[in-house]
């Protein structure tokens, strides 16, 4: 899976933008990103799954984790622009509205 | 994908088929509740989008987590459950599914998605084009194949001389999960098929062979998915013995058609049956 990140300083959001399988394989690294977010002072984090083609239980745990934490923090993660394929997984967990999806 | 892709799965989750599939889908589960979900989810969205009827099989083998119960949670109308009293092997899981398969094409699918649902369209257009049976393959040019362990490439590599020195199949990966079979080769191979264990794949290709049927080898991009529950060892094992046990099989006319007592009505009473005992007519003659 390839991870990016854009950093908007302004308002103290960054994007994250995955591409590819998002399993357990990538969950250390999703968190190690979101780890160095927050240690920048970014509370709020947009990740942008648009061209996310699968996405496991345990990635979905991880993203679940990462929007406790961010929301603890007063922040949020918020999923944006989902592959077909993800916001189908998230219906069917029922993870759609747990979510900010925008 | 768009929207309409969107709008085209909403309608399959929500309203059942009023014509005969022509796309069946099997997925054969053995104690994947940590999986099955987002793999049913993966394969909904993508095989809903070609705007066909189709079908979902999950065929359980007797699971002892939650994999059913979350299936049967779905409640999604297209999506039949078959429930296994016990485990009988990834073989038997696919055979009753098969067997219960309403569609002119039909896949079977691992529950892990370490290929990915899109490569169907790659098999689909080997079938479109005249293959009887079209198979996955980590081997052929053009795979992409990623964290698949040492160990599980020397038992593979070793396994693919293995097969084409005793059994001379011309597929080089037998063992991908995924594969697809137009519906009159499936009847015919899962009516012949014994094997119940990892091995049956080996065994379709051979009586694919014996019969004369066109395969066709399909690259894919395969992931060696978290969590396999396969071991590398005791599966090569099993697959030896049973290469052994396909060759007399083979000599012992266990395969010809005249000599077979299997049907696939005959497959779907006894496998719709109670599972106490397990009759199976073939293994009695070996």
């Amino acid at each position: 899976m390839i991870i990016s990140t854009e950093r908007t300083e302004s308002d103290g959001t960054a994007t994250v933008t995955l591409e590819g399988r998002f399993d357990a394989h990538e969950t250390a690294d999703f968190r190690r990103v979101q780890d160095e977010l927050e240690a920048d002072g970014f509370e709020t984090i947009i990740v942008n799954m648009t061209q996310v083609e699968f996405v496991d239980s345990t990635a979905l745990a991880e993203l679940v984790r990462g929007m406790k934490r961010a929301r603890e923090r007063g922040g949020d993660l918020i999923l944006a622009d989902l592959s077909n394929p993800v916001r189908v997984i998230l219906e069917l967990t029922r993870l759609d509205s747990a979510f900010q999806i925008v | 994908m768009t929207s309409a892709s969107l709008d085209l799965y909403h309608k399959w989750s929500s309203e059942p088929l009023r014509q005969r599939p022509k796309i069946s889908v099997i997925i054969p589960a053995y104690n994947e509740a940590i999986r099955i979900v987002p793999t049913i989810g993966a394969i909904a969205a993508h095989v809903s989008s070609f705007d066909e009827p189709w079908e979902l099989i999950v065929a359980d083998d007797g699971s002892t987590d939650d994999t059913v119960d979350l299936v049967e949670g779905l409640e999604l109308p297209n999506l039949l459950l078959l429930r296994a009293k016990q485990n009988g092997g990834k073989g038997k899981a696919v055979r009753r599914g098969v067997s219960e398969a309403r569609g002119d094409i039909i896949l079977f699918a691992d529950a892990d998605q370490s290929t990915p649902i899109e490569q169907f369209d790659d098999l689909e257009q080997q079938i479109c084009a005249g293959a009887d049976v079209a198979v996955g393959s980590r081997s052929a040019s053009g795979a992409d194949v990623k964290n698949k362990s040492f160990m599980r490439n020397v038992f593979s590599k070793g396994l693919s001389f293995a097969v084409r020195g005793l059994l001379r199949l011309p597929v080089t990966d037998t063992q991908c999960g995924f594969k697809m079979f137009t519906a009159d080769a499936a009847a015919n191979l899962f009516s012949l098929q014994i094997i119940d264990d990892f091995s049956f794949d080996l065994e379709l290709l051979f009586l694919a062979k014996k019969q004369g049927l066109r395969v066709a080898e399909v690259p894919v991009s395969w992931t060696d998915a978290p969590g396999s529950k396969v071991s590398a060892g005791k599966v090569a094992l099993e697959f030896v013995r049973d290469l052994a046990l396909i060759r007399l099989n083979n000599w012992r006319g266990v395969y010809d058609q005249e000599n077979h007592t299997l049907s696939p009505q005959r497959i779907r009473s006894w496998e719709t049956a109670s599972p106490e005992p397990n009759p199976e007519p073939s293994r009695a003659t070996i």
